[in-house]
């Protein structure tokens, strides 16, 4: 397994270099390293953020991240209400050992601090420090702004955010349309709130890949679950996607989901203290389907009642709870989250209650 | 069929992980052995960590010892904290454990097969695992046939309708091609080709699946994968571990059928195979039927020219002192067994025509690896000829293990004012580019054996196919043993070897 080496720093303590000689001043760092240690780098990883008090906990995640996904991390603080405007630059590395080897394999961080207008120079930042000919993923830790400067999208080939950090999710949602509407940008959308329903979402299929259960699927009559106080988006977006699969119409009003005979599949959330989702259950005639996930456990529980066969309980992969964990998941998929954009408009009128 | 529900299964559709195989039964002849204990259980326990076992799956170990179900268990438990990839999550392995039983007879007392049959009738019935079995024969090759027979006559290889019944061959898939085609008889006789999976577990490695990628979904390397760019291709399988035990199996196989009747030809399979039609079994196997037919036989004479065989004398590893082969224990101390070989192989085919394939593999070698090395023609000597720089060919380097990666060697200017020319090396590791853990080869082989999917699985043409090919080496070599050259252990391999290569302007690349 990879040993994490401290030789970096934060935007306190890294190195601070002037912009223009940021790519020098790189440079020098590895010549410094000698032939121990080893830059790599897959992806440009940029984190733009608002929140200063929040920055020590980027760089860990960044750290993390780096030790398993090498890239070159931008990490942008904006403070667009500073009363000055300033820019600063910081550079360090985050190494990890390859397992026994003695090599060092290292990813280099730029921090930039971006006060008052100059926020403004946001993408001539990101444009000029990008590692050519890498893909850029732009992480937004805030809420996006608007107008959208359509250059910088342009750019991302990859776009994550969380939208179960957002206050205002139907206009923030209303705004990643646009951002993803034709021939505005073709950057993936990654919302984390989505990655994190990964394992939710497999481990329903798996249940369903079973041959007893599979035919339980087209006469579900009712869905329960269970999310955390503030998560109702998670619970909500993983309906979604079980509506959108299953080709449910959302009736709002009542809070009901339509199957195509006109059945009515009513569904009910409750928000009880614990991790963001810990249950679903799904129940047909004559079978129920179940998922719990306890506090503080990485495995689900599932459980399978069918008639005819015995009960079937089985421990199943849960989300990892480590925001570095649920990051480097996104960061691990290629190509597009096909059915986000789908589930998403399931339960958008939901949003604005 | 399950099959078909997979497929329509919607909840599937957008999710990166593939499907989950049907609820099944998975029975290991053999599980007191080694291969449970360090693979195949840790394997099992790594998918079931993954989520990627059916929700309903039972695993019987089938052997002599007596034994409880719980000593089994707790034996499996320790070799799985030793040998998993992954640490052992407490509650997950006791609900994968819970699966597991252990079933005691003879291989050869129908008594045993008989009962096994109703015990997993009733674990159908109360587990739910579907009628579906999966036989693994882990059990030594010798018992192969009494266990095919017992299964036929029990009547486990037939499944009910709507299920399956499938069976796991290990290797070695006999000693020579009239005891392989005898095997192969006994398998077909109680099982369909479509429900036999012969594992050759080089194939489920990462980087072996990789070739297939990197020839044909990067147009740079296809377009010039044949004898007009490439001078010639190297295989070396090298480790510095001796026969450690093995010596009763060695002494009897040696390296050509150990290693070179599988693993490498499976291998140079991969590397000089045509495109295939699809990337469905079939029509993978197909292609690489084709290249074993397109080799030029070895017989007579020419296997001295062409193959060298050699045996470890004393030396040193890794700074320790070793032994030669024939004073390890249970050696015969005049024994002839090769654990060194070094061959030409020539391709008898358009794409290949010319291009001479180096293949060595041997025991108590320096390092341990297992590459693929493409080197391919010099550039004309005509540009840089004035300035006396010597160029090195570009050589394109498939490692299997370890550090999976590939790395491609060009020629570069040396900064300055003076025209030098310098090989540099671009470099892709795995392991550095990848954060994910490669899964090991037999998690893969196994959960395709259990989704039905044969692609990493030897057919038995290809099996034969090898075999004819390697007989007719071991047939030459049994007119004479002057031919076999030693080599000190810790070295990389004998002098005849170095030849053997040099013959072409060649010569082997260092690990």
């Amino acid at each position: 397994m990879e040993t994490p080496v401290s030789t970096s720093a934060s935007i306190e303590s890294g190195i601070p270099v002037e912009i223009g000689k940021i790519d020098k001043e790189l440079g020098k760092l590895w010549e410094s390293s000698g032939d121990t240690k080893t830059r790599a780098s897959l992806i440009n990883l940029v984190v733009y953020t608002e929140n200063e008090a929040g920055l020590a906990e980027d760089n860990e995640v960044l750290a993390s991240v780096a030790g398993r996904h090498p890239c070159r991390a931008i990490l942008i603080l904006g403070t667009p209400s500073a009363p000055t405007s300033q820019a600063s630059a910081w550079i360090s590395a985050h190494c990890h050992l390859l397992g026994k080897d003695t090599r060092q394999i290292c990813s280099e961080q730029i921090t930039f601090r971006l006060d008052g207008d100059a926020a403004n120079a946001l993408p001539n930042i990101v444009f000029s420090h990008l590692d050519s000919d890498l893909p850029l993923c732009l992480w937004w830790k805030a809420d996006f702004p608007e107008p959208l400067d359509e250059k910088l999208w342009a750019w991302v080939d990859r776009l994550i955010f969380d939208s179960s950090s957002w206050r205002n999710p139907h206009h923030q949602f209303s705004i990643i349309r646009h951002i993803s509407s034709p021939g505005k940008s073709a950057a993936v959308l990654c919302d984390l709130n989505w990655t994190r329903l990964h394992a939710w979402r497999f481990a329903l299929a798996s249940q369903f890949d079973n041959a007893s259960a599979f035919p339980h699927l087209s006469s579900v009559e009712s869905l329960s679950l269970r999310c955390a106080p503030g998560f109702r988006i998670s619970a909500l977006l993983l309906l979604g996607w079980l509506a959108g699969r299953l080709k449910w119409r959302l009736d709002a009003e009542n809070e009901t989901f339509i199957a195509a005979n006109d059945r009515v599949i009513p569904f009910h959330i409750d928000e009880i203290p614990g991790p963001n989702l810990s249950l679903i259950s799904i129940k047909s005639p004559d079978a129920r389907f179940e998922l719990k996930l306890a506090v503080g456990s990485d495995f689900f529980e599932s459980t399978i009642q069918t008639p005819g066969i015995p009960e079937i309980r089985q421990i199943l992969p849960a989300p990892r709870g480590r925001l570095e964990d649920t990051l480097l998941a996104e960061l691990s998929r290629a190509g597009r989250h096909t059915l986000y954009t789908e589930s998403l408009e399931v339960i958008l009128p939901l949003l604005t209650h | 069929m399950p099959t078909d529900i997979l497929r329509s299964n919607p909840l599937r559709e957008g999710l990166a992980q593939r499907s989950i195989p049907d609820p099944c039964t998975l029975v290991i002849f053999g599980a007191t052995g080694d291969l449970t204990h360090r693979k195949l259980v840790p394997a099992l326990y790594n998918l079931a960590a993954d989520g990627a076992l059916p929700p309903a799956i039972s695993v019987v170990g089938f052997a002599r010892r007596d034994k409880s179900d719980e000593v089994f268990r707790t034996e499996l438990e320790e070799a799985a904290h030793k040998f998993s990839r992954q640490g052992i999550n407490d509650d997950l392995w006791k609900n994968f454990a819970s699966n597991i039983c252990y079933h005691r007879s003879e291989f050869d007392k129908i008594e045993g097969y008989e009962a096994l049959a109703r015990r997993l009738d009733e674990m159908d019935s109360t587990r739910g695992t579907g009628g579906n079995r999966l036989f693994y024969l882990a059990a030594g090759p010798d018992q192969f046939e009494v266990i095919l027979e017992n299964l036929r006559k029990s009547g486990l290889n037939k499944a009910r309708p709507g299920s399956w019944s499938r069976i796991i061959v290990e290797k070695p898939f006999g000693t020579d091609l009239p005891s392989a085609k005898r095997l192969n008889d006994l398998v077909e006789n109680a099982f369909d080709e479509s429900e036999t999976f012969r594992i050759d577990h080089y194939l489920g490695k990462e980087t072996a699946q990789n070739i297939i990628v990197l020839r044909f979904a990067n147009a740079l390397f296809e377009a010039m994968w044949n004898s007009r760019y490439i001078d010639h291709i190297q295989i070396t399988a090298s480790e510095p571990l001796g026969v450690e035990g093995r010596a009763g199996y060695y002494e009897k196989s040696g390296a050509l059928r150990d290693m070179v009747q599988n693993h490498l030809l499976q291998l140079l399979c991969l590397t000089a195979m045509e495109p295939p039609a699809g990337l469905d079994a079939d029509s993978i196997r197909d292609e690489k039927v084709k290249v074993l037919r397109s080799l030029r036989p070895l017989t007579g004479d020419d296997v001295f020219k062409h193959v060298v065989r050699a045996q470890y004398g004393a030396g040193s590893i890794n700074g320790k002192r070793v032994a030669a082969y024939r004073d390890e224990l249970n050696v015969n101390p005049g024994s002839v067994t090769e654990t060194y070989v070094a061959m030409e192989i020539n391709v008898d085919n358009w794409r290949w025509a010319g291009v001479p394939f180096f293949i060595r593999v041997g025991k108590r070698l320096p390092k341990a690896g297992t590459e693929i090395a493409v080197h391919f023609k010099s550039v004309p000597p005509v540009l840089f000829r004035a300035t006396g720089e010597s160029i090195d060919d570009n050589v394109l380097v498939i490692r299997i293990q370890p550090d999976e990666g590939i790395s491609l060697r060009m020629s570069a200017k040396m900064p300055g004012s003076s025209l030098r020319i310098e090989p540099v090396k671009m470099d892709f590791h795995y392991g550095t580019s990848f954060g994910k853990a490669t899964p090991e080869a037999y998690e893969r082989l196994l959960l395709d054996a259990m989704s039905g999917d044969a692609t990493l699985f030897a057919r038995r043409d290809e099996v034969e196919q090898a075999w004819k090919f390697v007989d007719a080496i071991h047939e030459a070599w049994t007119t004479r043993t002057d031919d076999l050259a030693l080599y000190s252990s810790g070295s990389w391999g004998p002098a005849e070897a170095d030849e053997l290569i040099k013959r072409h302007e060649g010569a082997w690349r260092r690990l």
